[in-house]
């Protein structure tokens, strides 16, 4: 992908983000004049990076969508809601194109031209509608005479040329402000034929004290034997300030281009210069301790005594852990990105689900200051918009029926995203009509998800943790925005992946509130490192509740199982072969039987393990491709040895080798 | 730089900005008479353009930009 196409599609989402931003206040604060300049500055600054690549429909788009709020900046236009959801759902489309386009590397989708055009069409119809009638929108004059003086100064034979495109502009006095530059657009348009530079006032001389260099006054007319699109092409920004003319036959509509194939976009992270130069200092005390280190193996090699060796060595392990300690921290740093702007993102979202839906939401955003790795925050955008759509959906309750219940017919959600130690804890909350546990007890036991008596036995509190399994979904009719065959079970799934989990609660009548919890960051995760069977695993720490030594008589079979109690809980013992499917190990003779004890669902379980191997701060690695749906694997990582090393998702690997009876989350760890 | 003034003679290189084209007036503005050489353009801005084309001066020098070249400058010697 080139350079300039990696920087747009760095800044083009910020400047989405910011116009959106500024539109959607606009709706509480219309007079805002701060607000409707910075939504203009977005778009404009937009239009202006389009214009840098081959993105006609987008261009239109942005193009308008500046005429329409220039209207109002100037105060020829008045805000009018059909105008605002008109501009709302242009920068929703943009941000989508510009989605295509990293994962594409510089396509836009087949039907843009078709969605451009209907945007285009929704954004005129905005502008024209509340315009005061101006005189001369429609130039039906048209005037030829500039054509006939081309052909005669360049001295070309009409006969010779029957099919001509002629193209008159005049850019307008502020063009040079915008960036736009008339010479480098007629340099642009191919198979020239004439070209005639112009002052629009020839007549005047330029008085010598007072001529304004960057008020534009020129006229550029054209000839070209090009058809009138290509010619067209290079003024796509400035429609309103030419006139074209084609005494041709109007070519036949380009194909549509395929589809591109999907592929990841490459990701960037826009980083402080301090920090880099921070690492880089670093990376010159590290190349100064290895030195050290060559240095000794030189005295070592002369016969330094083994004792002063070991001494030396320590201390310069010690320096270089300090450093590696110090530059990870550094680049953990570079990774923390704020959370903020992507709870904003969310605005739209509400809003849009909420006005497909009829209802009337206000979205509430806080999380200042909380800061969480990028990957992170890149992996929290599906879940969270799913939970605000299904809130806005399910949760938020028609306007008549909150009136009826004596709450404002105004929904609010709020999206809190606060710190609490080494995690970050996001509520979703919305003041809609709660969630009703005997409803859910139905629908659990006619969706057969749990036998009835266990759903007897759960509390109400654990019967709406039911929701996050698969193939439930409370919605009696599936509905566009929030039934896509994602349910709830996808969001713990995709919270799981991020080293985070999700817990629902809820009050009738009051609202429900969906808690995630995620780690701050997601390079560093701590496991114990455990072996079976001759291999070796890792079980995430912050899961294992305790790890227990029990002795083999302890043990009590239990049906087809076993169990031990641990201080007057009992404990259900599985072996770790077992669910991995690996041989049994027989134990030596009186030895103890070593457990970990995790806590899936809400219940302990121990997992019997070989033998207890250390623990590892390691840099989790997760899984791509077919691993990727691979039940009861969190990741993997390099030990330190070489060896691969795959840490198991104790939960998920349990609830996978009962054939998923048990009430435990997958990838609650 | 790309306004560069040797004696009489205003010097346009490379490509001309529209920054250039304060720089181009103020010095046509003192000094009325400069011819301007466009040997080494690669590219005139319009706020360039505008400005030779109110205070006309002449122009000389054969540009090795063929855009230029065929089509801008001979407007801007057209009507002297």
């Amino acid at each position: 992908m080139d350079e300039l196409l990696e920087q747009f599609l760095i800044e083009g989402p910020e400047q989405v983000q910011q116009a959106g931003e500024a539109l959607l206040a606009l709706e509480g604060r219309p007079d805002d004049a701060a607000l409707i300049d910075q939504a203009f500055r977005a778009i404009h600054t937009l239009k202006g990076s389009v214009g840098l690549f081959d993105l006609p429909a987008m261009g239109r788009v942005l193009h308008v969508a500046e005429d329409l709020l220039g209207a109002w900046r100037d105060g020829r236009q008045a805000l009018s809601r059909g105008a605002m959801d008109a501009l709302i759902a242009a920068t929703g489309q943009t941000e989508r194109w510009l989605g295509a386009l990293a994962a594409t590397g510089g396509g836009l989708p087949a039907d843009a031209d078709a969605v451009a055009a209907d945007l285009v069409g929704r954004l005129s119809r905005a502008l024209d509608s509340d315009a005061p009638p101006s005189a001369a929108v429609q130039a039906t004059h048209i005037d030829t005479a500039w054509i006939e003086a081309l052909f005669r100064d360049r001295g070309l034979d009409p006969a010779r040329y029957p099919t001509v495109t002629a193209l008159r502009y005049v850019p307008d006095a502020g063009c040079y402000f915008r960036g736009e530059d008339p010479i480098a657009f007629a340099r642009a348009v191919p198979d020239l034929l004439a070209l005639r530079i112009t002052r629009r006032d020839a007549a005047a001389p330029a008085a010598a004290g007072a001529y304004d260099a960057y008020a534009c006054d020129l006229v550029v007319e054209l000839l070209s034997a090009a058809a009138p699109e290509t010619v067209k092409g290079p003024f796509r920004f400035v429609p309103d300030q030419i006139q074209l003319l084609s005494w041709s036959p109007p070519p036949p509509p380009s194909a549509p281009v395929p589809p591109p194939a999907l592929a990841e976009g490459p990701r960037s992270l826009r980083v402080e210069a301090g920090r880099i130069d921070a690492l880089a200092q670093l990376v010159d005390e590290l190349v100064v301790a290895k030195n050290a280190l060559s240095d000794l193996a030189g005295q070592m090699a002369d016969g330094l005594a083994p004792q002063a060796a070991v001494q030396i060595l320590g201390d310069r392990q010690a320096t270089l852990d300090r450093l590696v300690g110090r530059l990870h921290r550094t680049v953990m740093g570079i990774r923390l990105v704020p959370i903020l702007p992507l709870l904003r993102r969310f605005s739209r979202v509400v809003r849009e689900t909420a006005t497909a839906l009829g209802k009337e939401v206000d979205l509430a955003v806080d999380g200042q200051d909380v800061q969480v790795d990028k990957a992170i925050v890149e992996g929290l955008f599906e879940p969270l918009t799913h939970l605000l759509r299904n809130a806005v959906d399910h949760g938020i309750e028609p306007a008549a029926e909150r009136a009826a219940a004596g709450k404002p017919t105004r929904a609010l959600i709020r999206l809190v995203a606060r710190r609490e130690g080494d995690h970050v804890v996001i509520d979703v909350a919305d003041d809609g009509r709660g969630m009703d546990p005997a409803r859910i007890r139905r629908v659990a036991a006619a969706r057969g998800l749990l036998p009835d008596r266990m759903l007897d036995a759960l509390a109400d509190d654990q019967v709406l943790d039911l929701v996050f399994r698969p193939g439930f979904s409370t919605a009696e009719a599936v509905t566009d925005l929030s039934g896509r065959g994602v349910g709830m079970d996808a969001v713990r799934a995709a919270v799981g992946r991020l080293g985070g989990s999700v817990g629902i609660s809820s009050a009738s009548g009051q609202g429900t509130t969906v808690r995630l919890v995620l780690p701050l960051n997601l390079v560093l995760t701590k496991v114990m490192v455990v072996a079976v069977a001759g291999e070796r695993y890792g079980i995430p720490m912050d899961g294992i509740v305790e790890t227990a030594r029990v002795d083999p008589d302890r043990v009590r079979p239990i049906r087809a199982g076993r169990a031990f109690v641990l201080r007057d809980t009992a404990v259900p013992l599985l072996s770790l072969a077992a669910l991995l499917g690996l041989p049994e190990e027989a134990r030596v003779d009186g030895g103890p039987c070593r457990a970990v004890v995790a806590r899936a669902g809400g219940d302990l379980v121990a997992v019997e393990v070989g033998a207890f191997v250390g623990r590892r701060d390691v840099v989790l690695r997760p899984l791509t491709g077919l691993l990727s749906a691979m039940p009861g694997l969190l990741g993997t990582t390099l030990l330190g040895d070489g060896h691969v090393l795959m840490v198991l998702d104790v939960p998920g690997l349990i609830a996978a080798a009962t054939g998923d009876t048990a009430p435990m989350g997958q990838g609650a760890l | 730089m790309t306004v560069e003034v040797a004696g009489n003679v205003i010097h346009l290189r490379g490509a001309c900005a529209a920054e250039d084209a304060e720089t181009l007036l103020s010095r046509l503005q003192t000094a009325p008479e400069s011819e301007i050489d466009v040997t080494a353009c690669r590219h005139l801005h319009g706020a360039i353009v505008q400005v030779l084309l109110a205070f006309r001066p002449n122009v000389r020098g054969m540009t090795e930009d063929i855009f230029l070249r065929d089509w801008v400058i001979p407007n801007l010697a057209a009507h002297r």
